[in-house]
């Protein structure tokens, strides 16, 4: 799968530099379905559009831009957000290691892998298989659409993993990395013990298929034999293959951060 | 103050623990707004027709599974609610793993749990988790979706992880990463360097300095002041004949 980067720089140890590119980790999984015109069947796409003008904007034609008072917004560009912070803009600068045990799940925000770019593959295997054999991840910051993420830097199976992890300050329940005095009656916590101890088994995801996508894959099946499929309406293939747009695929991923909120 | 999203109870073998959700995480960022560079006009997210190339309101628009390129099974937007799970107040444990087999790619999003009507359970199951260092893993149903997720204690508070599903995870495999032969002299100086370079984990030490730096950027522009542009710090990558160098001089550096 040829997956589309969405920042691209280098991350760093020490005095070792690997240029890299982020692609997603995770894929919407879930049965998907296209939104289409009800009138002519054409499959419909995300754009931005400008209510004044009436029309598309491309991307060269987009700015960001913060709002100062209703309706008034200062325009930033790309080049003075890079500015913000220009050493963590392209760079993920591994300052510590840790041990990803330590970690409350409570960070954990986004996953994405690392993938390495043309010259940094012996030194992305390196640091792979470094941390694999160490059980070590390591701690960074950069900044990816717009926003500064601490991150930690994993290794799973070979490949760079980068998880997001949300700030000590973000934080409203109390973080309890460090173990507290455990309370409560003995006896019930040795009784829960038991019962655990017959339920252990190993980590298997694979076992929880969603059992709503059950019910689509069967509500699928049954329209799949009442009704006949349509077609949408031939399209150029400059259309369907344009070149990837940057700025969708990462409002894309803004939108679904917010919607998980 | 943590509101209350959801209360269920949580049930496995004869233990029952009756549990309130809370959210765990609050991000407040500075909101940036796409505009159209003539005019500084907001834009907006539209739904666009692919062969009329223009926007198609809500209720134009269905919803189609595509059998085949270009093909669509038509699916009614209101029946696909109703495939929505039936709601129940149950967390169902089904097992127990080790906490650490569950790598952070799984993790979606953690609440904080606390004690709902009565405390009875509560510290127990959480001294119970700690002290084996395991997760339950359980399903349950809320606001119409179903979820899988992991139970797990911090310190002496309750936790429940949603998780994603298998098929929601990109395979390693599928990404076709080269296997590079290392030295075993490479691996034992990279060992060594992240040896010296390990700390204890302490958030607090960071904090979100960018989120400042913008804010004064937003004043600045706002006064009418130029702000200067900085080029991004970019590094040299390191070449394959220099990694066990750098290496070297990476070891010797943090010594």
């Amino acid at each position: 799968m040829a997956q589309q980067g969405i920042w691209s720089g280098t991350v760093s140890f020490s005095l070792v530099a690997i240029p890299v590119r982020v692609v997603r980790a995770v894929t919407p999984g879930r049965i998907s379905f296209r939104l289409l015109h009800r009138t002519d069947y054409s499959p419909l796409a995300r754009r931005m559009f400008c209510p004044q003008h009436q029309t598309l904007v491309p991307p060269e034609e987009i700015v960001r831009g913060y709002e100062i008072e209703p309706g008034r917004y200062i325009p930033i560009t790309d080049e003075e957000l890079e500015s913000v912070t220009p050493e963590r803009s392209r760079t993920i600068e591994i300052v510590d290691f840790i041990d990803l045990d330590e970690v409350d799940p409570l960070y954990f925000d986004r996953p994405y892998y690392l993938l390495p770019l043309k010259g940094g593959e012996k030194s992305y295997r390196l640091l792979a298989e470094v941390m694999h054999q160490t059980n070590k991840a390591g701690l960074a910051k950069f900044v990816l659409a717009e926003r500064e993420h601490l991150v930690a830097v994993k290794s799973n199976e070979g490949a760079l993993l980068l998880v997001t992890l949300h700030y000590h300050s973000e934080l409203l329940a109390a973080d309890a990395s460090t173990p507290k005095e455990i309370r409560g009656s003995a006896a019930e916590t040795s009784r829960i013990k038991g019962s655990i101890r017959k339920m252990l088994a190993e980590f298997d995801p694979g076992k929880y298929a969603d059992a709503r996508r059950e019910k689509v894959r069967e509500l699928l099946q049954r329209k799949a034999r009442e009704q006949a499929p349509v077609t949408s309406p031939h399209l150029e293939a400059a259309e369907e293959a344009g070149p990837p747009d940057l700025v969708a695929a990462l409002e894309e991923i803004m939108r679904e951060v917010k919607q998980q909120r | 103050m943590a509101t209350t999203i959801w209360k269920g109870m949580i049930t496995f073998a004869e233990t029952r623990v009756a549990v309130k959700l809370h959210t765990a995480i609050k991000e407040e960022r500075i909101g940036l707004h796409l505009l159209h560079r003539p005019d500084l006009v907001r834009l907006r997210q539209e739904m666009i027709c692919a062969l009329e190339k223009k926007p198609v309101p809500t209720a134009e628009q269905t919803k189609g599974y595509e059998v085949e390129a270009g093909t669509y099974l038509l699916v009614d937007p209101e029946e696909l609610e109703q495939t929505a799970p039936e709601g129940s107040r149950l967390i169902e444990v089904h097992e127990f793993v080790k906490r650490a087999q569950i790598d952070p790619i799984y993790v979606e999003r953690v609440y904080a749990l606390e004690p709902d009507t009565t405390a009875a359970g509560y510290d127990e199951l959480a001294s119970a988790l700690q002290e084996m260092d395991v997760a339950g893993i359980c399903t349950w149903t809320m606001r119409k979706r179903s979820y899988f997720g992991a139970l797990q204690a911090s310190g002496t508070a309750l936790r429940l992880s949603t998780l994603r599903h298998a098929d929601e995870v990109v395979a390693v495999s599928s990404l076709a990463l080269p296997a590079i032969p290392l030295t075993e002299k490479e691996l034992r100086i990279g060992r060594e360097l992240i040896q010296q370079l390990t700390v204890p984990f302490l958030p607090q030490k960071f904090v979100n300095e960018h989120e400042k730096k913008l804010a004064q950027l937003i004043e600045k522009k706002a006064r009418g002041e130029k702000v200067a542009v900085l080029r991004p710090r970019l590094l040299h990558p390191t070449t394959e004949d220099k990694l066990l160098q750098a290496l070297e001089a990476s070891l010797k550096k943090a010594a």
